[in-house]
């Protein structure tokens, strides 16, 4: 086992050299820069230069690559532009909202959507299994930034349940923090929960076919311990491998769901920057966040190899 | 000093009033104020950035020697007001008694100072560069002195676009953006939390400048009445305008028109127009062929339905104004150039273009998807454009890629652009924009050099005014660039809010929460 997540961290390695230097070139392909953030609209060019060579942009590429990587190997993700702040720390400040925002979006997809499917697989062909696959579909459907706006109207405005949005911290106050977490947790979810749903009840159908389900049945075993031991556990081997790809659909969807909710975070952090072209800070976050997915991707495929031995003996 | 020109008459009218006791005014305060902002300020160093983001916490915490009013002319604010002598080269300022919010008196050293550091980092350096020297003969008195004269230079250090703040001496070494915030204004700064929020605090301490009755624009006496205030950074508008609703914030930058209008019969929120915000305009590159020629220029002058452009751009907050400073204002021009204004005839246009010997030349309008006023006002003119027959295509970026674009000679033919603080301030940033090495056409317009030399160097108004008068007039006959019409924009409180009067930022002094 040991050996084997070793052979598949030494591949992420390349896909992040790749990342790095695609980072670290795609700033040099878009227009813009951050002196026209700064300066503003009717800056002149005089103003616009002189802004430049202070906040350092007029250095060469090549000096600026040999920096990147130079600073890469030392661990240092640069400075922020805008700022004034380490973009390692930056990131670091913010990847706990992004986390819990992602994980709990995660964790509530997963229960809800596994639940709606194995009652659509038990349920095949009847109401159940219609309402189940259709509620499913239309949380695949909808897109998250108008459910967003959608669930601030009825579950902030009209009901006065929820805040609009913005962030408390846990250490602060927990129940605040659940509050503050609920609405764009529970957006995030609504589409992965559909693609959860699907996939267990795809693969509830296929288990519940096989033979030793029916034997199970046909020992008397009851119906739940059939469902919920024997044939749940084998058809979750497929939706663990769909979680680790919906984790960083998720971790790319919080982006849209931090700027909804005012909620700062990688994603908003990143957004701003692009905006804004700090540099520095596109750079690092999408490094980071590459380098999240490898690892996310990583963990589902040794959670894989734990849950099914055939795959780290490659007997399959 | 051969000549004495108080700048400060509103300021000595109400000294008259028995108010003129400078000192300590300690007031009961209460409460948190939330106000709402769609962008995060990208420094909070006032001096070095133009960011409406960062003005509208920055304003709150700094102070300027002179400040403007609530019909933007400059009043004295931390000066007592200015002595200028006859030859417009020497400025002599007595200071007010102030105090920063570390606790420090404010001296002619801090004053001195921050103007040197302004010239060196600051959004608006341009303003100091006639500056020769500055003199500092006694604690309460600064003097500057000019090369040449800059009549424009009172209202260049009382401009908020990037605000000549005065700050400690001892951060006036500092790089840009690398200070302690620490100003004399009535609010201090607490914490700046990114993509969340920045929390001021009333300045207990705070010395109100005691010859204004009340608030003034950005100068005046300004009364802290709400212990703090959370200035929080919201990027979705429905998600401002829900917060608005629900209570959870109190005070809204701008608030959309439709939203606006939705709520307006709501008792519990109140709506603020504020008319004139900006010019609208279409910018022209003369340097890319056809626009070369000001017959086709003219041409799309003429081809152009400026209120349609304004009403679909704004939401229907607009007025249909042709000059190009403010009515009212000084340096307003009367009729000057509206003949040509909004014309809106096709068959003249078709003409000219016949006249301009246009070859279905492709011409590329810029706009951008991050505002929202210059992608309707870019795709509607090109519409209108189509119309008679011009080989129209839309470029549509985001802003920072528009913007860059713009700054090279080609790429681009016209770009849609929203004046703000430039018209705010007076003629200079707009006069200015149009002409120096590198004006916003590509193209030097001798004409308007000239009215630019005139508008920064002469030293009778009537004279400036002229000038500006024979900038319109060029704008016009040239075609140099379209404006379309004045925005407006609404701000919007909650009903508890009280004492609240729109201007340019939102101002959390002189406010209380019921």
């Amino acid at each position: 086992m040991l050996k084997y997540a070793a052979g598949r961290l030494l591949t992420a390695l390349p896909v992040l050299l790749i990342v790095s230097a695609l980072s670290f070139g795609i700033v040099w392909i878009v227009p813009g820069d951050v002196a026209a953030e700064m300066a503003g609209p009717t800056a002149t060019a005089e103003e616009l230069a002189r802004l430049r060579e202070r906040l350092g942009l007029t250095r060469p590429w090549h000096e600026q690559l040999v920096g990147w990587y130079g600073a890469l190997l030392r661990g240092d993700l640069g400075e922020s532009i805008l700022l004034r702040q380490g973009v390692a720390e930056a990131i670091i400040e913010r990847l706990p909202v992004t986390l819990a925002l992602t994980f709990l979006a995660l964790a509530i997809a997963f229960v809800i959507g596994t639940t709606l499917g194995v009652i659509a697989a038990v349920r095949a062909g009847k109401g159940a299994d219609r309402v189940a696959m259709g509620t499913a579909l239309i949380g695949f459907s909808l897109p998250d930034f108008w459910l967003g706006l959608v669930f601030v109207y009825v579950f902030a405005v009209l009901l006065g349940w929820l805040p609009t949005g913005g962030y408390v911290e846990f250490t602060t106050d927990p129940l605040g923090w659940a509050r503050s977490m609920l609405l764009p947790a529970g957006t995030l979810a609504l589409s992965q929960m559909g693609l959860f749903a699907r996939m267990t009840r795809a693969a509830m159908l296929e288990v519940l076919r096989q033979d030793y389900v029916r034997t199970a049945r046909a020992k008397g075993m009851p119906g739940w311990i059939v469902v919920g031991k024997h044939a749940l556990r084998n058809a979750l081997i497929p939706v663990v491998t769909v979680a680790g790809i919906a984790c960083g659909v998720l971790l790319g969807g919080a982006v849209v769901i931090e700027s909804v909710f005012s909620l700062p975070g990688v994603g908003r952090l990143i957004v701003g920057a692009i905006q804004r072209r700090d540099y520095p800070v596109i750079q690092g976050g999408l490094l980071l966040t590459a380098t999240i997915f490898v690892l996310v991707n990583l963990l589902v495929d040794l959670l894989y190899a734990a849950l099914d031995p055939r795959i780290r003996h490659g007997r399959r | 000093m051969l000549k004495r020109r108080e700048l400060g008459l509103a300021a000595g009218a109400a000294a008259l009033t028995g108010l003129a006791k400078p000192g300590l005014v300690r007031a009961q305060a209460r409460g948190t104020v939330v106000m709402a902002q769609q962008a995060q300020p990208p420094s909070l160093d006032a001096q070095v950035t133009t960011a409406q983001a960062s003005r509208n916490i920055n304003l709150h915490v700094y102070e300027t020697l002179f400040a403007r009013d609530e019909a933007a002319n400059p009043q004295p604010d931390l000066a007592e007001g200015v002595d200028i002598s006859s030859d417009g080269l020497t400025y002599r300022f007595a200071l007010r008694d102030a105090r920063f919010h570390n606790g420090k008196r404010m001296t002619s050293a801090d004053v001195k100072a921050s103007l040197e550091r302004y010239g060196r980092v600051g959004g608006s350096a341009f303003i100091m560069r006639p500056v020769d020297r500055i003199e500092t003969p006694d604690a309460r008195t600064v003097v500057v002195r000019l090369k040449e004269p800059s009549p424009g230079f009172i209202a260049g250090i009382s401009s908020p676009r990037a605000p000549c703040a005065i700050i400690p001496e001892e951060e006036a070494g500092k790089e840009a953006s690398r200070i302690e915030i620490i100003g004399t204004g009535p609010f201090r700064f607490v914490e700046y939390r990114p993509d969340s929020h920045v929390k001021l605090t009333r300045f207990g301490d705070y010395v109100q400048n005691t010859k204004y009755e009340g608030m003034d624009g950005f100068a005046g006496r300004k009364v802290a009445n709400v212990e703090d205030i959370m200035i929080r950074f919201v990027p979705e508008a429905g998600a401002r305008t829900a917060g608005l609703q629900t209570g959870e914030m109190h005070i809204l930058e701008a608030i959309a028109v439709p939203a606006a209008q939705r709520l307006r019969s709501d008792s519990n929120l109140q709506m603020h127009e504020m008319m004139p915000w900006a010019f609208q305009t279409l910018m022209m590159n003369h340097v890319m062929p056809p626009m070369d020629n000001p017959v086709f220029r003219r041409a799309m002058q003429a081809a152009l339905d400026l209120e349609e452009i304004m009403a679909i751009s704004t939401d229907g907050l607009y007025r249909m104004t042709h000059g190009w400073q403010h009515p009212g204002t000084t340096y307003f021009a009367g009729d000057v150039g509206k003949q040509l204004y909004n014309v809106n005839n096709k068959d003249r246009a078709r003409a000219l273009l016949r006249e301009a010997n246009y070859r279905n030349e492709e011409i590329i309008l810029l706009g951008d998807s991050s505002f929202s006023n210059h992608q309707a006002a870019i795709i509607t003119a090109a519409e209108q454009l189509r119309s008679v027959g011009i080989n129209v295509r839309t470029v549509i970026t985001d802003w920072p890629t528009a913007f860059s674009q713009r700054t090279q000679r080609t790429g681009w033919h016209m770009w849609a652009l929203m004046l703000g603080i430039e018209p705010y301030e007076g003629p200079y940033g707009v006069v200015g924009f149009f002409s120096g090495h590198a004006p916003v056409q590509h193209a030097r317009d001798e004409v308007i050099e000239d009215c630019q030399r005139r508008l920064t160097t002469s030293l009778a108004e009537a004279d400036r005014k002229k000038a500006v008068a024979d900038f319109q007039a060029r704008m016009y006959d040239q075609a140099i660039a379209i404006k379309c019409g004045d925005v407006g924009i609404v701000q919007a409180t909650r009903a508890q809010v009280r004492g609240y009067k729109p201007y340019r930022i939102p101002r959390m002094w002189g406010i209380t929460l019921a």
